[in-house]
């Protein structure tokens, strides 16, 4: 028995010096990625044609794609488009949030129409958005303010409500002016939930203005993708994938970041 | 029932009214490419209602969403959860998850339509890859905040991996995963009607599709309108199943 346990703490304390190598995260996560890269090569040259996607082959293209104009152009057109009716849409939708918030007519009155379109899948209107605007970049640019602005507008709304009342009272009791009790307080108080609804609305964004550049047929990464996939180059058009998640990403880091940064007293479950 | 309340109800309704009126008014006001009177509209659902088409077309995009969301759902929850229990594999696997969670799965439908074609399949494969990153994301979150101590006093109680996933493991998960399905649910129906655009044209994608090919502004109009009614009841859905389930949340701390 004693000697069992001996056994077993002397072949325990000794741990060789690989075994803390393969168990730290950072090898982990790079062993599971190569090995996802190795069985897609290997399946893709397994099983599919010759012009589907594989790591070799978009490892091959991936300078040539990121440094060639027309790629820039078009990540820059989908970029800017996204970016452009964010903006607007976090200025609208925070207006329409906040008054929905703080008025109670407001709210009754727009409810159902915000909640129900916030529920839409945004794509589903593009047929409509087209009649109005035409094939052109207009009607990329109000997919996107569609799809983000009820995003912001509710997440607005929640947050012009949770404004603690003791804070509106003593403003209210030092005779604020509306203005100042807007900047001063419902503003800062509902950061948070701004935040929240600009993730949600930066994601459906790139979604729509994705889905709109495969419909409309302007140029974008989304065009970028459909033409380079019809041609049967799908090396060229993955990465444009690779771009689109890069942006997403990204941004999901960019806002974890702002509120972890400027709003850590904002830790809302 | 108060004044109070009958006053909300009051305005309620009277936006509802003046959204109608709006509606219809514009419809006679506009050219009848860009847009319909509400009558014109209902009557057109009516019409697809009477001759059948609209019942087949829900159906068939029905078929398409639950197909993919059950199979996102029973996938997704599933491995998350394997990944709760297997703390190796998560560490591996969680940052993978997370990027695949914010990528836009749109940009993959050219890739499914040109190397799988129109059938049935690339669609709920797409209406599943909308769906399952929310379900496995959200998962994963919940199975990182596991307590150890559930984890070790079930060990110390001699539970066997079999009623460990039981009754700690997967009640622990199941309001996060829930979460996951509220969002699942969401996106799946973006899913939908992107597949039901650009892959082969089935259901109600293809009613709102076909209206906007023939200058039939009405029936385009009816089937958006069906999919806002479809995206509010399943939305009510899964936040109604969040809700049910995030009464064990916060239960432990």
């Amino acid at each position: 028995m004693t000697a069992q346990v001996l056994a077993a703490a002397t072949s325990a304390a000794p741990k060789p010096i690989w075994r803390d190598w393969i168990e730290s995260p950072l090898f982990l996560k790079v062993a599971a990625g190569t090995i996802m890269l190795l069985l897609w090569e290997g399946v893709v040259r397994a099983l599919a044609p010759a012009y589907v996607a594989r790591p070799s082959g978009i490892a091959r293209v991936f300078t040539a794609v990121i440094s060639d104009q027309q790629f820039l152009a078009a990540a820059g057109a989908t970029l800017s488009a996204v970016i452009a009716g964010l903006l607007v849409s976090l200025v609208l939708g925070t207006l329409v949030g906040f008054a929905m918030g703080r008025i109670n007519m407001m709210e009754r009155g727009l409810r159902y129409y915000v909640n129900s379109l916030f529920a839409t899948p945004m794509i589903a209107i593009l047929p409509l958005v087209t009649l109005w605007f035409g094939y052109s970049a207009d009607a990329r640019f109000a997919i996107v303010v569609f799809a983000a602005f009820f995003s912001v507008a509710i997440n607005a709304c929640d947050g012009a409500r949770s404004v603690p009342l003791e804070y509106l009272e003593v403003a209210h009791s030092f005779r604020a002016r509306p203005f100042h009790t807007l900047f001063d307080i419902i503003f800062p108080s509902s950061l948070p939930y701004l935040l929240a609804g600009i993730r949600l609305a930066a994601g459906r964004a790139l979604i729509g203005a994705v889905v709109a550049e495969f419909f409309v047929s302007i140029p974008g990464l989304g065009y970028f993708i459909l033409y380079n996939s019809r041609t049967f180059k799908h090396n060229e058009a993955f990465v444009a994938v690779i771009a689109l998640v890069v942006v997403g990403v990204s941004f999901e880091a960019l806002v974890n970041w702002l509120t972890r940064r400027y709003l850590p007293w904002a830790r809302r479950s | 029932m108060g004044p109070e309340t009958r006053r909300g109800y009051g305005t309620v309704i009277a936006s509802l009214l003046a959204g109608a009126a709006v509606w219809e008014g514009a419809g006679h006001v506009a050219s009848a490419a860009f847009w319909a009177p509400l009558s014109a509209t209902l009557e057109s659902v009516a019409e697809t209602a009477r001759n059948g088409v609209l019942v087949r077309q829900i159906m068939s995009s029905f078929q398409l969403y639950f197909s993919g969301l059950a199979l996102a759902i029973s996938i997704g929850a599933p491995v998350g959860m394997l990944l709760a229990r297997v703390r190796w594999l998560r560490v591996a696997l969680e940052n993978y998850i997370m990027m695949l969670y914010a990528t836009p799965m749109v940009a993959l439908i050219p890739f499914i339509l040109s190397m799988m074609g129109f059938g049935f399949a690339p669609k709920v494969l797409v209406v599943f890859l909308f769906a399952v990153f929310p379900v496995l994301y959200n998962t994963v979150e919940g199975a990182r905040s596991i307590r150890p101590e559930l984890v070790e006093v079930a060990h110390s109680f001699r539970s066997n991996e079999w009623r460990l996933w039981c009754d700690v493991m997967i009640p622990y998960t199941l309001p996060f995963m829930m979460t996951g399905v509220r969002q699942a649910i969401a996106r799946g129906l973006v899913g939908m009607v992107a597949a039901e655009f650009f892959l082969s044209p089935s259901g109600l994608g293809q009613m709102i599709m076909m209206g906007s090919q023939n200058f039939d502004t009405a029936g385009m109009l009816g089937a958006i309108l069906i999919i806002v009614l479809l995206g509010v009841g399943l939305m009510d859905l899964g936040r109604f199943l969040e809700n049910r389930f995030a009464a064990w949340r916060g239960y432990n701390r």
